[in-house]
């Protein structure tokens, strides 16, 4: 019976981690879509989608289980997480560098 | 070609103060004229050795030379402040840091002027093209000064290049700022110092620093060839399987490739045995508190991307830092790109600059509690306890009404590069849009 | 029998809800394949491409779990580590002077 009870809280858990990372993940398409320039777009790009990609790794990791291919995972999102603010980082550094000046209240949207 | 092209933001500094010519001896020692060789001409339109030296309005300008990675931007730089301001001549001089007869020193001589021809050239032909009327008055004279001397700290460097101003009516010397003549040490700072004492003027030049190789590239050591081949190793069996013979093969082997080829490259500091098992004990300690901020701030920001109205009020930051370079400044960066609302757009040296989406984000990151948390998970609990930020006063802001600092942005147009009030607004779209038509054309 | 086989809601199981799941990430990734197309600068396509590719990873890992075919994470992990190397490759070759990382 607890052996069930167990089964089923983390199946249910995987589910609310899938759905956090779907919701995460919808904020920064929402954010890269609406906000105005490149650095904003940095902040959600570099942010809500790691926690967005984050959460749905570590539902994958909780459903395959951590003894075999799950630690894969958990290693995947170790990763994402390093990698993902490292790459925004270049990017924005990037324009930067171009001399793309960011955007502030009161200028034109874009 | 952008390499020809002056650095951005010269001009401005080009009109250093100037002092008069007849600089007084620096020091009496000093007047020994025999330490320094007489300047030796050379590349291809160089002309002799300075005798009078037109009496222009500024006198000739000294640059010490080294072969460094910003030394063809420091040169485009001097030649265009050289042409800008009149000066007769452009010196570029190498300090000798061998002694004539010592064993190796003709070499050491020979490739000195290697290196003085190079530069003589890209010096002319930066004059050449330049847009002065005063560029085809400048001359270009190289010298390699102090080599019958031992030269050992910054006051002999100076002594040697205050004689050598004194003999070519030089009165302003150009620092490259990755300059330093021994060789490893640091000497920019000391030398700045010093030459600060003189009747000379010194500045250096506002050339982009590119990133220090040296950092790359560094001395092999047991330890470092050690916990590399380890952790490749303990990878390489993680994604394979680890009580399989072949995959314990494959992976010793893989690990001696990896430890052999990348030791000097992938670790910067040497593991040491009390240190960084600590280090790591500790930054498990900072794992769960950046999660807990990280998921803390993501809803805050979700709230403010999914408003219909979009409060965001987007400004960049400048924050001085104090958790040393190298991997601390990584993980504090990383730390803050990853904390919502923030976004490190630079690291130069040991200022950030932040771009903060929303005003609460920029307070709670001049509050500095994940600078706190890094020097601790570095240092320890005893160097966590400095003040923050914003009570050491080393923030600004660089944009919208509270601008306290002029945003450092290579305007395109060479227009307001304004941070300041709203008019400003317009220029910076204008300037912005067109650099976006030069993008998207490419 | 795996987690994937434990029965959800109305016969559904949990693979095929997180089917349903990858296909929300892929709907996701369509949103940014837009800003990757309208720009309007180089920066911002390097962008979304880098969240399009951070998405394919976690849609890859997904689809693994729900087919039971751990060996999509491999292909997920070489796809973050490319990914990576494409974003700091684009951002360093589009500045001209100076170097980027």
């Amino acid at each position: 019976m607890t052996a069930a009870a167990l089964e089923a809280a983390r199946v249910w858990l995987v589910v609310a981690l899938t759905l956090l990372g779907l919701f995460f993940s919808f904020v920064s398409m929402v954010g890269v879509l609406r906000l105005p320039d490149l650095y904003s777009r940095a902040h959600t790009a570099s942010q809500a989608d790691t926690l967005g990609a984050g959460f749905g790794l570590a539902a994958v990791a909780l459903t395959v289980g951590l003894a075999g291919a799950g630690f894969k995972s958990v290693l995947l999102l170790f990763f994402i997480f390093v990698t993902n603010p490292t790459a925004a980082h270049a990017i924005a550094r990037a324009a930067f560098e171009e001399g793309i000046v960011p955007w502030t209240n009161g200028d034109e949207r874009r | 070609m952008a390499d020809a092209d002056p650095p951005p933001g010269d001009g401005a500094s080009a009109d250093g103060p100037v002092d008069s010519a007849e600089t007084s001896g620096p020091s009496a020692e000093a007047s020994d004229a025999d330490a320094t060789s007489g300047p030796t001409t050379s590349g291809p339109t160089t002309s002799g050795p300075t005798t009078s030296g037109p009496t222009a309005t500024a006198g000739a300008i000294i640059v010490p030379v080294e072969p460094t990675s910003t030394l063809r931007s420091t040169i485009a730089h001097v030649a265009e402040a050289a042409a800008n301001d009149g000066a007769p001549a452009l010196h570029l001089v190498e300090i000798a840091s061998w002694r004539d007869g010592d064993p190796e020193s003709d070499e050491r001589a020979a490739a000195a002027e290697r290196v003085l021809e190079r530069v003589a050239a890209w010096a002319t032909a930066d004059l050449d093209d330049s847009e002065a009327p005063a560029a085809a008055d400048v001359e270009v004279v190289t010298a390699v000064i102090g080599a019958d001397d031992y030269l050992f700290g910054a006051d002999d460097y100076v002594r040697v290049l205050a004689e050598y101003a004194e003999e070519n009516a030089a009165d302003r010397v150009v620092l490259d700022p990755e300059y330093t003549p021994v060789g490893n040490t640091t000497l920019l700072q000391p030398l700045e110092f010093a030459l600060s004492n003189t009747s000379l003027s010194v500045e250096t030049a506002p050339v982009d620093r590119p990133t220090r190789r040296e950092r790359f590239r560094t001395e092999a050591t047991t330890g470092r060839f050690v916990a590399l081949f380890g952790l490749s190793l303990a990878f390489y069996l993680l994604l394979g399987d680890p009580t399989y013979w072949f995959d314990a093969v494959t992976g010793v082997a893989t690990a001696a490739v990896v430890s052999i080829t990348l030791s000097r490259v992938s670790l910067d500091s040497t593991p040491a045995i009390p240190r960084t098992p600590m280090r790591i004990a500790r930054g498990l300690v900072y794992v769960p508190v950046l999660l807990y901020e990280i998921l803390k701030a993501n809803l805050v920001v979700a709230r403010v991307i999914l408003d219909p109205r979009l409060p965001i009020e987007p400004t960049l930051n400048r924050m001085r830092v104090i958790v040393g370079s190298g991997l601390p400044l990584m993980t504090l960066a990383n730390s803050i790109t990853l904390t919502p609302g923030t976004l490190t757009v630079r690291a130069r040296d040991s200022d950030l600059y932040v771009h903060s989406l929303v005003p609460w984000a920029r307070e709670g990151l001049f509050d500095g509690s994940l600078e706190r948390w890094t020097r601790f998970v570095y240092y320890g609990r005893r160097s966590a306890r400095l003040p923050t930020p914003r009570e050491r006063d080393d923030v600004a802001i660089l944009q919208g009404d509270d601008a306290t600092e002029e945003l450092p942005i290579a305007a395109a147009d060479g227009g307001a590069v304004g941070a300041g009030d709203e008019s400003d607004g317009g220029d910076e779209t204008d300037a912005a849009e067109s650099i976006d038509d030069e993008v998207t054309d490419r | 029998m795996s987690l994937v086989d434990a029965s959800l809601a109305a016969g559904y199981t949990l693979g095929d809800f997180l089917l349903v799941a990858a296909a929300g990430f892929a709907v996701l990734a369509v949103g940014m394949l837009y800003r990757a197309v309208v720009g309007p600068t180089m920066q911002d396509r390097v962008l979304a491409v880098n969240v399009l590719g951070t998405n394919t990873v976690v849609i890859l890992a997904i689809l693994g779990a729900a087919l039971g075919e751990p060996t999509f994470l491999d292909i997920a992990l070489v796809y973050a580590l490319l990914n990576f190397l494409m974003a700091i490759a684009i951002s360093k070759f589009t500045v001209e002077r100076g170097g980027v990382l």
